[in-house]
């Protein structure tokens, strides 16, 4: 324990000599908040601002909260969408109709567009979110331009065809009613002002890291635990519904809605609003949508020219500042920028005072009721010891047979190791393992349950993390962040306790950071926790991927070539980090090339070749095998 | 039966356009990864230049050469032009912006293909321009009660024939393996020693190439053109891409060519208001059972 302490501290103040302390919250940055927010409120009384300019600002506005809405899925999840307009109008044609028709109150359509948008955006996203990046694209703006097509064809004489909805109201609070460019202006910007509150609680929290984790990598992403389409579906529908209510909002300012509001290039524009702004950057959003409405009015007198410049500006800016005009800071913002409330100045200091039952705890359950699962466990699961079990598990791609009728069997507390020549299907089985694949016949047995074809992400819920061959980690975010996405699969904040900030939630956002921080320090990266996973070197990424692993606090650690890239110095650290990880009460499974590594520390070895198991034993066993020899070196004439 | 034949032969023909420009968006996103938005505009950019040299050369290359002779040279014209218009395009465009990855590559075309169709309105105004009537071979086949014109038999069978040639170099010469090895993988593909810079000119060149070659034939076959005919087109020839599976060149052609007739006979036998969302529907559809279209590989990214 002592040994511990005295490690940990050596590496603080290594990393104290090493990097200089993350910046206190500049005081630059709050008056530039504070002027923004001063200019903003004081718009309208400028001597040379008249309604037009006002109008101006009000349109601003509109745009700021469709690249609000757009952002959450193109900036935070990466999902190419090309359609978004379709939303826009579900909430404008929404609020038109029913005002017209029924003579709902405007204020209370509010609401009702945003949720008709956000349950349209559920209906017509659900069959289609698993399609990647330019399929998912292409099926967008066909959503996109059936909405337009629908509500100009005029379907039960709802939406008037091409000429539009007429005759929509003001918002009426009863006292007051909203009506003049003023007033309209305040009324959008109050709301945009809520909204952001909302979403910068919602991107530094549980929610907002899930849906980096899936635009960085999204098999790693669902390897850690990430719910990857509920995620996905999740933002579809919140920014549907933001969408929604700007919809909502427009209607009732131009009193009119068409068609022609809605096309396939104003979904082009708000694309490049997120990315003009920055994808993922808040106050980026909100210049790259002033850029927008601002620029074509700069140059109102070149009438026919102003979209010719519009489009040669886009292409420069992309030439000059492909991150966007505010792109979203990571690296060396320090624990400050993981929004988390309540720590020390000092990160030292909260590393030193992790409490240890937090981490080793199951994450959530508090200890009393953990030891009650902990006995139970003990009880019914690990029947002679045996933690995870395959039974004749196949797995056949076409007519390749990967697998073969492959049993495992791996014991409580023990290094196994599985070998065998390139090709052999071991990283096949390790796929079928965590639920990757499901296996063509047989079963997985985990812990005395049946886990065969679950999702990686319930599987990893379960107890079981994995590591990959080809390092797959979240490489522009950073290490802490990287880790933190461990504990995600025990926690259970959602998106309304995390937009509220609800006690509940604060403390369990620290207990994930708690977790992280453990297991960052405990493979040495403490010192690179503010770096960007991509800016680390080959060995420290491989660690890296361990502590993220480590992280979920798993029952068996199947890791994938740990020692790959590595040299030998590197080797050896990896070596004794494994055992030591039994003795904390993991189980282990490897696949491993490297010999050494094989015959030093495991307790057990599985010999495999085209896909089936030629020998089991313990390792000097497996040393002197002589089929073993023979799938390695082919056979001796 | 008549209508039937009719609305499939126009929708062989709107097709082909489709497949023509669908095969530029393919070449370009096998090879770079990327969706050249820009494209459809430089289709439309085709067909306006085209335009151009029938309009001046209405007086005397027409009366030289005769009316084919007109369309020969337009069409060569046009080709080339765009050809070199793709290669400008990909130059100040795209280059400087590839390694900063995707998106802002898509917002790089995106901003392109604005400047393109505004730089058309700008130089040939915002209404429709008719190609002139005496430079478009008017002749008219029957066949029984069917009647078809010459050109848009021309535009079929050169259409076809040039896929057929393109098909041929990507499948069977050593070029096009160099072209498909380099879509499969750039950094292994330009080790081997094949010269990337000559891919990149083959598919920025060639595929913008083809499409004038589709806009000079859309300006023939239906008489007039308007600035942005290439958001309306190319819209529905990248639709023609996916359906078939990008990056793959006989999913061009085939998605192409389904996308014009299916279109086509939808809008004659059930509603022409429609006929968008029907193509859209039908592309949805066959994404969620095929979701990389319908001769595209299964990608499976390995783990």
């Amino acid at each position: 324990m002592a040994d511990v302490t005295r490690k940990v501290t050596q590496r603080i103040l290594n990393s104290q000599k090493s990097r200089k302390m993350p910046v206190k919250i500049a005081p630059v940055q709050l008056v530039l908040l504070a002027a923004v927010i001063v200019l903003l409120i004081a718009f309208p009384f400028f001597p040379f601002v008249n309604n037009y300019w006002i109008d101006v600002g009000f349109f601003v506005g509109i745009y700021v909260l469709l690249g609000l809405s757009l952002n959450i899925v193109l900036g935070e999840v990466g999902l190419f969408d090309l359609g978004h307009a379709a939303f826009y109008a579900i909430g404008a044609y929404t609020t038109g109709i029913l005002y017209v028709k029924l003579h709902v109150p405007i204020l209370a359509l509010l609401p009702i567009s945003a949720i008709v948008a956000g349950g349209f955006a559920y209906l017509v996203t659900s069959p289609i979110i698993h399609l990647r990046g330019d399929y998912l694209c292409i099926v967008t703006i066909g959503i996109g331009e059936i909405v337009r097509i629908t509500a100009l064809n005029n379907p039960f004489g709802l939406t008037n065809g091409p000429n539009g909805v007429t005759g929509i109201g003001n918002p009426d609070l009863g006292l007051f009613a909203i009506r003049t460019p003023t007033h309209f202006y305040y009324y959008i910007w109050v709301i945009i002002a809520l909204v952001i509150i909302g979403l910068l609680n919602l991107q530094k929290s549980r929610v907002g890291r899930a849906w980096n984790f899936i635009r960085e990598d999204e098999i790693a992403a669902e390897a850690n635990g990430i719910d990857v389409r509920s995620y996905k579906l999740l933002a579809f529908v919140l920014g549907a519904a933001l969408a929604g209510i700007a919809g909502n909002i427009y209607a009732s300012k131009m009193m009119v809605i068409s068609p022609d509001n809605f096309t396939f290039m104003e979904s082009c524009l708000l694309f490049c609003i997120v990315l003009l702004g920055g994808l993922g950057s808040i106050p980026g959003n909100m210049l790259g949508a002033a850029a927008i409405v601002i620029f074509p009015e700069i140059f109102r007198q070149f009438a026919s020219y102003k979209l010719l410049f519009f489009g040669a500006a886009l292409v420069v800016m992309m030439i000059f500042r492909p991150g966007g005009i505010w792109p979203r800071r990571r690296e060396g913002v320090g624990f400050r920028g993981l929004g988390i409330s309540g720590l020390p100045k000092d990160e030292n200091e909260f590393l030193l005072k992790i409490p240890k039952e937090a981490v080793l705890v199951p994450h959530g359950a508090d200890p009393a009721q953990s030891t009650a699962v902990k006995a139970e466990v003990a009880q019914e699961k690990t029947i002679n010891n045996i933690v995870l079990e395959t039974q004749n598990v196949t797995m056949q791609f076409g007519g390749l047979v990967a697998v073969n009728h492959f049993d495992l069997k791996i014991r409580e507390g023990k290094i196994t190791s599985l070998i065998g020549p390139n090709g052999a299907g071991k990283t096949t089985l390790f796929n079928v393992i965590t639920g990757i694949y499901r296996p063509t016949t047989g079963k997985v047995i985990f812990m005395g349950k049946d886990i065969t074809g679950l999702k990686p992400h319930t599987i990893i819920a379960k107890g079981i993390a994995r590591t990959f061959q080809n390092i797959r980690l979240f490489p522009s975010l950073t290490c802490i962040e990287n880790v933190m996405s461990g504990p995600h699969c025990h926690a259970h904040s959602g998106t309304w306790s995390s937009i509220l900030r609800l006690p509940v939630q604060k403390k369990e956002e620290r207990k994930i950071l708690e977790i992280a921080s453990y297991r960052l320090n405990q493979v040495g990266l403490w010192e690179y926790r503010n770096e960007l996973a991509k800016n680390l070197p080959y060995g420290k990424q491989r660690l890296l991927e361990i502590a993220r692993a480590l992280a979920t606090s798993p029952k068996l650690l199947v890791l994938d070539e740990p020692s790959s890239g590595l040299n030998d110095k590197e080797t050896e650290e990896l070596m004794e980090f494994l055992k030591s990880l039994i003795t904390e009460g993991f189980t282990l499974l490897l696949i491993e090339h490297d010999m050494n590594v094989v015959m030093g520390i495991s307790d057990w070895v599985t010999v495999m070749d085209m896909g089936s198991k030629i020998a089991e034993g313990l390792p000097s066993e497996i040393y002197n095998n002589p089929r073993v020899i023979e799938a390695y070196l082919g056979k001796e004439e | 039966m008549r209508i039937f034949l009719e609305q499939f032969l126009n929708g062989l023909t709107i097709g082909s356009f489709y497949a023509l420009v669908a095969l530029g968006y393919s070449m370009v996103y096998g090879v770079m990864k990327l969706i050249n938005f820009a494209h459809g505009d430089l289709f439309a950019l085709g067909s306006y230049l085209g335009y151009t040299v029938l309009v001046i050369g209405a007086g005397w290359i027409t009366q030289v050469l005769g009316v084919w002779g007109g369309v020969a040279v337009a069409l060569t014209a046009a080709m080339l032009g765009i050809g070199i218009a793709g290669l400008v395009v990909e130059r100040i465009a795209y280059r400087p912006v590839y390694k900063a990855g995707r998106l802002p590559l898509v917002v790089s075309a995106l901003g392109m293909s604005i400047f393109i169709s505004n730089g058309i309105m700008a130089i040939w105004g915002p209404r429709f321009q008719a190609y002139p009537p005496d430079a478009i071979p008017s002749a008219i086949l029957s066949f029984g009660d069917i009647k078809i014109t010459v050109i848009k038999l021309v535009t079929l069978i050169v259409s076809l024939g040039l896929m057929a040639l393109i098909y041929w170099m990507v499948e069977k010469t050593l070029f096009g393996a160099a072209v498909r090895a380099t879509a499969l993988d750039r950094d292994t593909a330009t080790l081997m020693g094949i010269d990337f810079r000559k891919i990149i000119f083959f598919v920025f060149f060639v595929g913008p190439a083809l499409g004038a070659m589709a806009g000079v034939f859309a300006g023939l076959n239906y008489g007039r053109i308007i600035f942005n005919l290439g958001w309306t087109y190319g819209l529905k020839a990248f639709t023609a891409t996916i359906l078939g599976g990008i990056g793959n060149i006989p999913g061009a052609m085939i998605g192409g060519l389904l996308l014009g007739v299916m279109e086509s006979l939808f809008e004659g036998f059930v509603s022409g208001a429609w006929k968008s969302v029907f193509v859209f529907l039908v592309l949805i559809a066959i994404l969620i059972v095929r979701p990389t279209g319908l001769i595209g590989e299964k990608v499976a990214e390995k783990v």
